[in-house]
């Protein structure tokens, strides 16, 4: 099917998000909240897109493009003046929120917010409650880590503040966080992440550390993924490769060396 | 409960309802006992009480314990605890333990009137004996309502008598799903939650949805406060939304139904549970219903706490016992809600009225209110009028009709300032705006809404900008957190109007108040944040004037917001020293009988000496 | 100060709905009735038996209202803050409260006497401003009988 966006016809596939055709073609929409590896949520607000239809009398509507279903001959403008406008409070309110995150001031910059207009957070931290470490976290199966709260005093949270019993230190929350705030630190063998401390597997080559025991034991247990493969880190692994493919090139011209040699 | 079998036939309904209309009918008089939530809070139980101590005693001929009923709401809360005598309809006011004995010796015993204990027109000053003559209760249309106050919602024989169960019995054994559909459909009927939508076609969409399981909810969430309807209807006539239940479930193919109670309202539940009881007793749940194929089980489902939980999708996720975050409707709730499965949700009260549109018939239900807003709507008329209490009239009426003609006016002899409709997502009404007639769409016009029927009746002295600031607090403490224009937004739209209340606002702040309005409800996910804005939007647009005299004049003309105000005591003063102990500060000083001294740099202008103030001595500049 | 839990009394309240993840909201409101607050006991027993993880139980431990992670007093005085009420003086009526009880909405006594809360209203609006105590009600509250109502529970003690 073909949806239009911004004057332009653009081929998308039934099921996928407007904001899936959006990212395909370069288009660039912001969006918080949303990643490839989690289901979308909506709560940003920054992916809103304007769209109409043919079929739709005339009748126009505001969406966020993360959750709405394409669908034929859909048109959608995503630079309104409105829309626009809208992203600019929301990002005004965000660096009112997380008024020191590098991420939020660039962005907000983009469309032109220095400074908020609004009252910023006292002892404000850099998370801009996306969701995305929750989800994520959810997505992997070890459910950790949650929301905890309602409203302005939000936050997330590990189960009763104690250290997390599910968390296993695989660092996905880590990894997805747009604005890098969750903090975690890998010292000799031992990862602390969450208040809670992980003993980290080694190479047994060269040393490195991989992988937290807890993540490995359920990978092991739950992906079908080898009881030894974590014995190596990839790096040893390639060059192991890389020394027995290195041994079959020079094995023929050793032969060819030795009948020189005999000759 | 005399009836043992199981009502598996509408000849066996009716041959119930006839021993149950005979058996009534040898109760020469019932005293009827209001147990409505106005009452319950005036004492009623202490009532009821001396009523049973007196007659464990005392022998009154044919006049038992079984002639007292414990009934709903009747209505008239403002002068309650209510007891009604019935068959003439004698309407006693104000009722004090003390006076029981009275009752039960005069009326009851030698049928003579006791005259203070009845209502007095505050206009001509009459006394009037019943309650079918005063205006309050003239000018209602009583639909929704009709059983409140007159059956002990405990009892299904009190139901049956008046018609309960009819609509079951006819469309299981008479009409097919479509034709009950299309039957609701030519009624009218748009959801009494305050959505509007319009239940024939919410039913049919459900219907239409390839599915083997759907799921009929009733939304008991309630959250408006000042809304006190559904939980009326829950408590004084539970059997009516189970029968309304029972007549959706049938018409969009569910097996299972839940109805959704708030946290706050556990005599609800507790009715609603009895209700259920009985209904399945006599087999008006559970299977077979009505020697037919078609099963239904009523579940209830507890509510935590959490104003969104009034929103659909967030109501879903609590009754699967998850947080009630709402999410984006775009595959709506009807299609996909319950455990993803196509669901049916709609409000108590429009559940009450489904019984009426099947006995009756769509085409009676659209003769009455408006060509778009059709049949009747139930409103809590409360705040400062005379009468407060439960009505309901036609769609059509208009807000001066309500509140002067049935609510009486204003009280204590004060104006008329605004009047709130719709809860926090609604607006406040000025004067100019009384002769609008209420219904779903022309208020929305206004800036305000009807909602759920929630009516705040606002005087002079009244601080609009104090009303905006309530109203957002309670948004900001009910807002669920997930989107940023809602979670942060009206965070920050009730700091500046609290900016506003301390003086200490510009009249940038207001521009920015209402760019930053426009845009929370652009960008909101769910109906909350999309009508947050709405307590504010509406008082700037309607006493713009208020909100400037607080920026530029640093005053507040209602004489509400404490950094603005001072309390005087002016010469009228007599010197009764009964504000003394209860100022919290001792600002206060005085002898008996002399002029007292309210020293203002110790005040905290609470406000209790203006409470308890009986010779008007102290001013509020 | 918390109180010692009886984990046994626990699961037993647990087990008295249906094992299953819709059960969560009534089980942690029964399990608050009791001991009128949610130890970390409950939120770990409920966890286990209606399979629904530890962070979960505790999300919706925290965003209803209806539940409180901390002991709750013995006597709880609701204010309602419904919008009739807030026209009628409610907002004096708290703060009469807050002053007799050295506490601010929201927070118990130290001796765990008194709970005092704010609620949005309670459909008793024909009588506001309302204010209830354990489970009774008072209806036309006036500012200066706060101290009474209150006092009034304390002599019952």
């Amino acid at each position: 099917m073909k949806i239009q966006i911004n004057g332009r016809w653009y081929e998308a596939r039934e099921g996928e998000m407007v904001l899936d055709v959006l990212r395909r073609e370069g288009i660039d929409v912001p969006a918080l909240c949303a990643h490839e590896a989690v289901e979308p949520y909506g709560a940003c607000r920054l992916c809103m897109v304007e769209i109409t239809h043919e079929d739709w009398g005339g009748w126009k509507g505001n969406v966020t493009s993360c959750l709405y279903p394409v669908e034929d001959k859909l048109i959608v403008q995503t630079h309104t003046e409105d829309i626009i406008e809208l992203r600019k409070t929301v990002l005004n309110l965000l660096l009112a929120r997380c008024p020191n995150s590098p991420e939020i001031q660039k962005l907000a910059s983009e469309y032109g917010i220095d400074t908020t207009s609004f009252v910023p957070r006292e002892d404000a931290d850099n998370c801009i409650m996306c969701g995305l470490c929750t989800r994520v976290c959810t997505q992997m199966g070890f459910n950790a880590i949650s929301v905890a709260g309602r409203g302005y005093g939000r936050e997330i949270a590990t189960p009763l503040k104690e250290a997390p019993p599910d968390c296993v230190g695989c660092l996905a929350c880590v990894k997805i966080c747009p604005t890098h705030h969750i903090q975690y630190e890998d010292i000799g063998t031992t990862r602390e992440i969450w208040g809670r401390q992980f003993e980290l597997v080694k190479c047994k080559q060269c040393g490195k550390a991989l992988i937290t025991r807890e993540f490995a034991d359920y990978l092991i247990e739950n992906r079908d993924i080898p009881a030894d493969y974590f014995d190596i880190c990839d790096d040893c692994k390639r060059s192991g490769t890389a020394r027995d493919f290195k041994k079959l090139v020079h094995w023929e011209e050793k032969e060819e060396a030795e009948e020189e040699v005999s000759a | 409960m005399e009836c043992e079998m199981k009502i598996d036939s509408p000849d066996k309904l009716n041959a119930w309802k006839e021993e149950c209309l005979q058996k009534d009918a040898k109760l020469k008089k019932k005293v009827m006992v209001c147990f409505g939530p106005g009452c319950l809070a005036a004492g009623c139980r202490e009532i009821y009480a001396k009523f049973e101590e007196i007659l464990a005693e005392r022998k009154l001929g044919d006049i038992t314990l079984e002639s007292f009923k414990k009934t709903g709401c009747h209505g008239l809360c403002e002068k309650g605890p209510l007891v009604v005598i019935e068959p003439e309809g004698i309407f006693y006011n104000r009722v004090r333990t003390s006076q029981v004995k009275d009752i039960v010796e005069k009326t009851l015993a030698k049928g003579e009137i006791i005259e203070r204990l009845l209502y007095k027109n505050p206009k001509t000053k009459e006394r009037v004996l019943k309650y079918h003559d005063i205006d309050f209760y003239k000018k209602q249309t009583r639909l929704a309502l009709r059983n409140l106050g007159h059956i002990d919602p405990d009892n299904i024989e009190d139901y049956v008598m008046r018609d309960g169960y009819q609509s079951v019995a006819k469309v299981l054994t008479g009409m097919t799903p479509e034709e009950v559909i299309d039957e609701v459909k030519l009624s009218g009927i748009r959801g009494r939650g305050g959505g509007g939508f319009p239940a024939g076609r919410k039913w049919a969409t459900c219907r239409g949805v390839e599915s083997d399981v759907r799921y009929v909810i009733c939304n008991g969430d309630e959250g408006d406060p000042g809304a006190f309807m559904d939980r009326s209807i829950m408590e004084g006539d539970p059997h009516s939304v189970l029968e309304g239940m029972i007549v959706a479930s049938y018409a969009v193919g569910a097996r299972d139904a839940y109805i959704y109670v708030r946290e706050e309202y556990p005599l609800a539940v507790q009715h609603l549970y009895q209700a259920i009881d009985d209904a399945k007793e006599h087999g008006f749940l559970g299977e077979n219903i009505m020697g037919t194929d078609f099963s239904l089980d009523i579940h209830i489902s507890r509510g935590g706490g959490a104003f969104v939980c009034g929103e659909s999708s967030a109501l879903m996720k609590s009754v699967a016992g998850e947080v009630g975050e709402p999410r984006a409707k775009y595959i709506h709730s009807v299609v996909k809600g319950l455990w993803d499965k196509p669901t049916v949700l709609n409000n108590v009260e429009t559940f009450a009225n489904i019984p009426l549109i099947m006995n009756k018939g769509g085409d009676w239900f659209r003769s009455i209110g408006t060509e778009k807003s059709t049949g009747t709507k139930a409103f809590s008329l409360v705040g400062k009028v005379e009468n407060t209490g439960l009505i309901e009239v036609p769609m059509g009426t208009t807000l001066r009709e309500i509140i002067y003609d049935i609510g009486g006016g204003i009280k204590d002899g004060r104006k008329f300032k605004a009047v709130q409709t719709g809860g926090p997502s609604g607006g406040c009404l000025p004067e100019d705006k009384l002769d609008l007639p209420v219904d779903f769409d022309t208020l929305t016009k206004a800036g305000s809404m009807m909602g759920s029927g929630g009516m705040i009746v606002m005087d002079d002295h009244t601080c609009m900008v104090d009303v905006a600031k309530y109203f957002l607090k309670f948004l900001v403490d009910e807002s669920c957190g997930k989107d940023v224009p809602c979670r942060e937004g009206l965070y920050q739209l009730h700091k500046m109007v609290v900016k506003v209340t301390e003086g200490k606002a510009s009249e940038a702040d207001l521009q920015l108040m209402e760019h930053l309005s426009k845009y929370i409800i652009m960008g909101s996910l769910c109906g909350l944040g999309k009508s947050g804005p709405n307590p504010f939007l509406s008082t700037v647009r309607y006493f713009r004037d208020e909100y400037l005299a607080h920026i530029i004049d640093k005053k507040c003309p209602g004489g509400v917001c404490r950094d603005l105000i001072r309390f005087e005591i002016n010469d009228k003063c007599t010197g009764c020293t009964a504000c003394i102990a209860p100022c919290p500060v001792d600002a206060i000083t005085g002898e008996k009988d002399k002029i007292h001294i309210l020293d203002q740099e110790k005040c905290t202008k609470c406000g209790a000496c203006y409470a308890v103030c009986q010779f008007d001595a102290i001013d509020i500049i | 100060m918390k109180p010692e839990i009886d984990v046994a009394e626990l699961k037993e309240i647990i087990s008295h709905s249906p094992q299953k993840p819709s059960s969560l909201i009534a089980v942690l409101q029964d399990i608050q009735r009791k001991f009128h607050y949610l130890p970390p006991e409950a939120i770990k027993e409920t966890s286990s038996a209606l399979g629904v993880p530890l962070s979960q139980v505790y999300s919706v431990a925290t965003f209803y209202s209806a539940f409180s992670l901390e002991p709750r007093g013995k006597h709880t005085c609701r204010i309602c803050m419904g919008t009739a009420c807030h026209i009628k003086g409610a907002p004096m009526a708290l703060e009469q409260a807050e002053d007799q009880l050295g506490i601010k909405a929201g927070q118990t006594t130290p001796d765990l006497r008194f709970t005092l809360e704010v609620v949005n209203c309670v459909g008793a609006c024909a009588m506001a401003p309302v204010v209830i105590i354990d489970e009774k009600y008072y209806g036309n509250v006036r500012v200066d009988k706060m101290k009474r109502y209150l006092d009034g529970v304390r002599d019952e003690d």
